[in-house]
């Protein structure tokens, strides 16, 4: 198994996934229920963290592919474009369904609702250049997979890292202040989990968690830069393969604090609150610290 | 001074971080100097922010524990600081980004202990210090992400 396997395993899943969503977020909208609502959100802010590893195994997919005489490159390259499009938005959706679970504002419905149903067509367009890649059969004539109308996200932030030599130096400043926002706003709410510090509610530190979200915000959009400048430099790493799977179960971490800060009332809910809790935090902190020890041993481990 | 730098650099020390090798070398340091200054500058960051208002119902006796932990990870990171030095005395000797860094985790870490008796034991409301250190700590992280790319600047 490789990654262009990974990336046949994960490609359907933005599509579909946000399809899903945006039938759940419908049919809270016609039933009125608040738990269809938040199951929404959770779809959307789980592909949208399972997007960024689909459109990373992209770029090795490509590189696996690219011996093959076959291949049709302006079809892959309108891909990856159609997909960075995509992309985009679905990482917004993916922070606004947060927010919306994290406080439930209605004013968020309408919203996501209007921006999923534009993200969900940017994504299968790119889906279906992507099907055009392996199925030379589809391709209508004269490729309009590669017609020039469209905006090519992926190619102007490669460029705009590779054109600027400040570029990466100023994201890898920005990369240690979302690591220490992200990281430090975790210790604190997993230390409580874990009940390493204690005599307040959880949901007392709820109003911190958003500057973790915005470090991991941080961390995605200046991890993108590096990553569309050198591609390579990542695909053919298995430290960096190690990294993006730990970010994405820390990604789900992140949502215990966000939806389950009651405290629990009964003496069974406390004691199975308390080992639910204690078991969290600890995965949380043991993911966060692994993510910091791949990161940081990436130029060193995995390059074979 | 040039000579004791050199010294240092040729050291038994600095040859071991350089050359025994992935697991406990130069990459187990780094990886230990990122996680310890994370663990500095992260909670002290979320302690400043609940002292600027966020997650104001947080009691600040309940924070005192973590300082214990802040001082742990302070530890860590000058231990491997301290080493990381060594393996290339002369390079951030010369390099001025590593003096603005030194100065500023110097001004950072008065914070801390400031903000310890001061404001969790003196019972100040703390905001112009818990501001202070979060632009000591903002410089401290610039400066020395950027060490290396002074050090090639000036070369």
């Amino acid at each position: 198994m490789n990654l262009a396997h990974v990336h046949l395993l994960l490609n359907h899943v933005p599509t579909i996934g946000f399809g899903f969503g945006i039938g759940l977020l419908v049919a809270s909208l016609v039933r009125d229920s608040a738990d269809l609502r938040r199951a929404s959100y959770v779809v959307f802010f789980v592909v949208a963290l399972v997007a960024i590893p689909t459109y990373l195994s992209g770029n090795a997919a490509d590189f696996v592919l690219r011996t093959q005489p076959e291949l049709l490159q302006d079809v892959v390259t309108a891909h990856q474009n159609a997909a960075m499009l995509a992309l985009i938005p679905m990482e917004i959706v993916g922070l606004v369904s947060w927010l919306a679970l994290w406080q439930s504002r209605r004013w968020h419905q309408p919203a996501v609702l209007a921006l999923s149903i534009v993200t969900f067509v940017l994504m299968a367009r790119a889906a279906n250049i992507g099907g055009q890649i392996r199925h030379p059969e589809i391709v209508a004539a004269g490729t309009a997979a590669s017609a020039p109308s469209w905006p090519s996200p992926a190619a102007m932030g490669a460029a705009f890292v590779l054109d600027h030599p400040w570029v990466w130096p100023i994201c890898e400043v920005f990369h240690f202040v979302g690591l220490c926002l992200l990281f430090g706003v975790t210790l604190l709410v997993n230390l409580r989990l874990a009940g390493f510090i204690s005599g307040f509610p959880l949901a007392d530190l709820n109003r911190l968690l958003p500057w973790a979200v915005a470090g991991l915000g941080i961390n995605i959009v200046t991890g993108m830069l590096f990553f569309l400048a050198a591609p390579e430099q990542y695909t053919q790493n298995s430290a960096f393969t190690w990294k993006m799977g730990l970010v994405l179960l820390g990604g789900l971490s992140l949502l215990y604090p966000t939806m389950f800060d009651e405290e629990p009332d009964s003496a069974f809910d406390i004691l199975h609150a308390a080992m639910t809790r204690r078991l969290i935090g600890v995965c949380s902190l043991v993911i966060w610290i692994a993510v910091i020890f791949f990161g940081r041993f990436l130029p060193y481990l995995g390059t074979e | 001074m040039a000579s004791v730098l050199a010294q240092l650099e040729q050291s038994g020390l600095a040859t071991w971080i350089h050359e025994s090798g992935l697991l406990y070398g130069y990459p187990l340091i780094l990886f230990l100097h990122t996680l310890g200054l994370s663990t500095v500058v992260g909670l002290n960051v979320a302690i400043d922010l609940r002292l600027l208002g966020v997650a104001s119902r947080v009691p600040l006796a309940s924070l005192d524990k973590v300082f214990g932990l802040l001082w742990a990870g302070f530890g860590v990171t000058a231990v491997t600081g301290v080493l990381l030095f060594v393996a290339d005395a002369t390079k951030h000797a010369s390099n001025p980004a590593f003096f603005v860094k030194l100065a500023f985790v110097g001004g950072g870490v008065t914070i801390v202990a400031l903000l310890r008796r001061r404001v969790f034991h003196g019972g100040e409301h703390g905001r112009f210090l818990a501001a202070a250190s979060l632009g000591c700590w903002f410089v401290a992280l610039t400066a020395g992400r950027l060490m290396a790319y002074v050090s090639e600047f000036i070369s």
